[in-house]
């Protein structure tokens, strides 16, 4: 009889934790296929789909930030394709609205920190000259503020080296202080592992191509 | 067994239970028209998908029960609808409705020019104001670039559409400002009080503006003060007429700023010969601070306060005797303090209040005599806003103004002024049909001590637009404002001087191209007039018109690094009023404008130039010696100013600039002396400019950890 008492509490406790690892992995399996899928979307309407299905997520998962992350990046990219900077604004400001919503998840979250810099960045080429400061102190403060949260998120050290390039390439001067930080970026891509399957892992290609172009 | 329960437990919980229902359909607007790229979804769950091309969408779900089906677009309103996955859903077929939001919907632009950085549909950027060269980083300077406004240039302020300069006012964060020019000797141009860098947006009105502004007759400039800085940094400005340094300190929610500023002409108008008989030239000494700090999620509180002390001297010499002289000392004084609060109440209303206080003090000593006057003012002030609906905003509130004004002759005990109290109410509403359509209406309700008298002012807006970038405004208003503080003191019992706006106006935006026309009709009433000539007898029985037509093209994109705009106003005005016999062009009023700014960055000299040219025809004088009065026209006002700004160091800014370079000798007008000469004709004296040219040169340094940070935006 003891034992037949036991068994209900048994099951359900097994059934429980069954539960919970299924339902992670759907929620791990439908990130993944939909993450890589942004990274390889070359249009408008494939990233608008794939944004889509990350709000979705997000919506069912109210306590993950990947998925908002995830939309926010995937507006950014629409935003990056853009031809016509005065359009750029749009899916700036929803890229930077899905952000909110990952932030209020995990506000000390490096690396939606550095996405928000890295909106700013692209707020800028819309207008420089009327932009540039107001945008690129914004965009150096998360740089600054991803980086204390995680010295070495290897996005917010590559975008701040484009950030100090920028500076010293209209300014004249030398960029070694920018090749350094681009340094330092490409050694964090080799030697950080992700954390997880769905941690951000972009950016590497952006490095290397920077080193190629601009500091060989 | 256990252990076949505890399999078929994983069973039941990993295999999907069988019956998959499909959903499908098609999502479309009110016209039927297909809507690709909408999220179609049932809430709370993974299942969903992204309607194609042609609108439709076909999914299938494991869910069951009734579920809530849920479609979202961007600009469109949510379309949520409760669903039953007992059996298969297809043909759907999902409306969506238009949201009427910020970025896509009609604005009211009729007499309207806003300045933003944050709103991106303004024709103009605040750092456009700081960069205009001629305007030597003065509002008033650079807005006189635009069309509705005639240049006077012995006055420096914004005179509007036929309006003389005191009937544009100036309002910070909603507070007016009593006084917002500096003093200037006669004849001379004065500056504005404030720096264009304090201001995020700048909303200059030519006509035709919203309920919330009264006691403004022709124009007015509405400032709104950034919100709290994000960087710490400290500033050094070192000026060929002084110097000034700032200092701002950011917190994670707050910011203060400080800034003193000395500025000293003497040395630089001994360098340059003046047409002034200076005996002092102007100094002062002015000091600013502001503070913000944010409250809650969205509330914001900003207190700034502004103090100027000035002083000159000069001769003024009479017309027929070059060698008698008056001597003229003045001295100001300048305060002002603002206090605003802003906050969400809830999700519909909003609530604005503020109070601001404004001192303006004038001691003048002219020959033995020493007069002095005194405007001391406060202005209280709560606005709601609320958004009813997502089409209609309303915008209500209410706002006490008193001004305590007292003038004095050291030689008489009596001392003309005034106690006035004005208190207002206004409701104002902006209800849009769709994105293509607004309607604004409101009035505003004014009483006044003085009369004990209550007015009720309409004013209507509407705005229609006519394709993907082009739109029609049209604005109507009743506009009142109390007579000037030199003929109020003397008679409390004036009414205020009235304008009646009509305005209608396109507007086309493209690629960074913007076209505007724009033409008006003002009546003007109850002006104040001399009776019989007498300035002694002050009566309301003046009136006026004015009527014109402007242009504007402003273009950024076909000229890589160049940005230009080009303004052209017409105006045909008429006032019988003050001392005038009858109805005639006043001296102010010019009826062609025409002006070009032009910007050019040169990214390998690292300098942005600039240049302005200005256009005005000759402006009415009144010749004793001519038989009809006012008939008289000086010959135009011309001018080419430049500027350069030198980036060398990321924190190091050279700034030049020089108006007038062609150095062309403008004439404003001309005195007359009061008595005729031997020949029996009144002896006449052009008024002109002080010198030729000015000439600045300003070196601006910033101090902070990110040396990427300059003072740009402040030139």
């Amino acid at each position: 009889m003891k034992k037949l008492n036991i068994i209900p509490l048994i099951l359900a406790a097994i059934g429980l934790i069954a539960w919970k690892a299924t339902a992670n992995d759907k929620y791990t399996e439908n990130m993944q296929k939909n993450i890589n899928a942004v990274y390889s979307a070359k249009s408008v309407e494939e990233i608008q789909t794939i944004v889509n299905a990350f709000e979705r997520i997000g919506e069912a998962e109210k306590t993950k930030w990947e998925p908002f992350y995830y939309a926010s990046y995937g507006y950014l990219m629409m935003a990056v394709q853009e031809k016509e900077s005065s359009k750029k604004d749009a899916p700036l400001d929803l890229a930077l609205k899905a952000l909110e919503k990952a932030k209020a998840v995990n506000p000390a979250e490096s690396e939606i920190v550095a996405l928000e810099g890295f909106i700013h960045m692209i707020r800028v080429s819309v207008d420089p000259a009327s932009r540039g400061q107001q945008y690129s102190g914004l965009a150096m403060q998360n740089f600054g503020k991803a980086l204390g949260l995680n010295p070495n998120n290897p996005r917010a050290l590559y975008l701040m080296a484009q950030m100090q390039y920028g500076t010293a390439q209209f300014f004249g001067s030398p960029t070694d202080e920018a090749c350094g930080t681009l340094a330092k970026a490409i050694a964090a891509f080799d030697n950080t592992k992700p954390e997880n399957p769905l941690s951000p892992a972009w950016g590497k290609n952006m490095a290397l191509g920077m080193k190629e172009n601009m500091c060989k | 067994m256990i252990k076949n329960i505890l399999i078929l437990c994983l069973a039941i919980l990993t295999v999907p239970v069988a019956g998959q229902v499909t959903l499908s359909g098609i999502v479309t607007d009110a016209k039927g028209e297909p809507v690709p790229g909408a999220n179609v979804l049932l809430l709370d769950t993974y299942d969903g998908t992204t309607s194609g091309n042609d609108g439709k969408f076909s999914f299938t779900t494991t869910e069951q029960g009734i579920q809530t089906l849920l479609v979202r677009f961007i600009g469109f309103k949510e379309f949520r609808q409760a669903i039953d996955l007992s059996k298969p859903q297809v043909g759907l077929v999902i409306i969506l409705k238009e949201e009427i939001n910020q970025l896509e919907a009609v604005t009211i632009t009729a007499g309207a020019f806003a300045a933003s950085d944050e709103s991106r549909r303004t024709i103009f950027k605040a750092l456009d104001i700081a960069t205009t060269a001629g305007a030597t980083a003065d509002i008033a300077g650079a807005l006189n670039t635009l069309p509705g406004t005639q240049k006077v240039g012995e006055s420096g302020r914004l005179f509007v559409r036929g309006g003389d300069g005191n009937e544009a006012r100036t309002f910070i964060d909603g507070m007016v400002v009593l006084d917002a020019y500096g003093p200037a000797a006669s004849n001379t141009p004065s500056r504005g009080r404030f720096l264009p860098f304090m201001f995020k947006g700048t909303s200059f009105s030519t006509g035709g503006y919203s309920a919330e502004y009264g006691q403004a007759l022709s124009s007015a400039l509405v400032l709104d003060s950034k919100d709290e800085e994000q960087l710490t940094r400290t500033d050094i400005g070192v000026l060929s007429v002084g110097a000034d340094v700032a200092h701002t300190h950011a917190w994670e929610k707050a910011s203060w700023a400080g800034k003193i500023g000395y500025t000293n002409i003497r040395p630089y108008f001994n360098l340059i010969n003046q047409e002034i008989d200076w005996e002092k030239a102007p100094v002062s000494v002015e000091g600013s601070s502001a503070y913000r700090q944010r409250v809650g999620d969205t509330g914001m509180f900003k207190v700034y306060g502004n103090f100027n002390h000035t002083n000159f001297s000069l001769y003024h010499h009479d017309i027929d005797d070059a060698d008698s002289k008056t001597h003229i000392d003045l001295t100001n004084n300048f305060r002002y303090l603002n206090g605003s609060y802003k906050s969400a109440l809830n999700d519909t209303w909003s609530v604005r209040t503020g109070i601001s206080y404004t001192l303006t003090e004038n001691k003048m000593k002219q020959g033995v005599l020493n007069l002095t006057d005194k405007d001391e003012g406060v202005h209280a002030k709560v606005v709601f806003d609320g958004s009813l609906s997502d089409k209609v905003e309303l915008r209500t509130g209410t706002e006490v103004i008193t001004r305590h004004y007292r003038a004095a002759v050291d030689t008489s005990s009596f001392t003309p002024g005034f106690d006035e109290v004005i208190v207002s109410g206004f409701a104002e509403a902006d209800i849009y049909t769709s994105n293509k359509f607004v309607a604004r209406a409101g009035g505003r309700m004014e009483y006044n001590n003085l009369l004990n008298r209550a007015y009720v002012d309409p004013r209507i807006s509407l705005a229609y637009k006519t394709g993907k970038s082009g739109q029609v405004s049209l604005a109507y208003g009743k506009f009142r404002q109390s007579p000037n503080n030199e003929w109020l003191r003397w008679d409390n019992e004036l009414d205020a001087e009235k304008a009646d706006h009509y305005i209608l106006n396109y507007q086309l935006i493209e690629n960074n191209r913007t076209f505007r026309v724009e033409t008006y009709y003002k009546t003007y009433n109850e002006l104040i007039k001399f009776e019989n000539g007498n300035s002694a007898a002050l009566t309301n029985n003046g009136s006026g018109y004015a009527r014109g037509v402007e242009l504007f093209y402003r273009d950024n994109k076909t000229i890589r690094n160049a940005d230009y705009w080009v303004s052209y106003s017409f105006l045909d005005t008429e006032r019988d009023y003050l001392n005038t016999p009858y109805a005639v062009t006043p001296s102010f009023a010019s009826a062609h404008n025409f002006s070009v700014v032009y910007k050019h960055f040169f990214s390998k000299l690292k300098s942005q130039v600039g240049a302005t040219y200005s256009y005005t025809s000759g402006r009415p004088y009144n010749n004793p010696n001519e038989g009809r009065f006012n008939n008289s026209r000086t010959k135009s006002y011309q001018d080419l100013s430049v500027n350069i700004s030198y980036l060398p160091k990321p924190y190091l800014i050279v700034y030049f600039s020089c108006t007038n370079l062609l150095g062309r000798d403008n004439i404003f007008g001309y005195e007359f002396s009061n008595t005729l000469n031997s020949e029996g004709v009144y002896n006449s004296r052009a008024i002109r400019q002080a010198a030729p040219r000015f000439v600045f040169l300003g070196m601006f340094i910033t101090l902070s950890k990110n040396k990427s940070i300059n003072q740009l935006p402040s030139l």
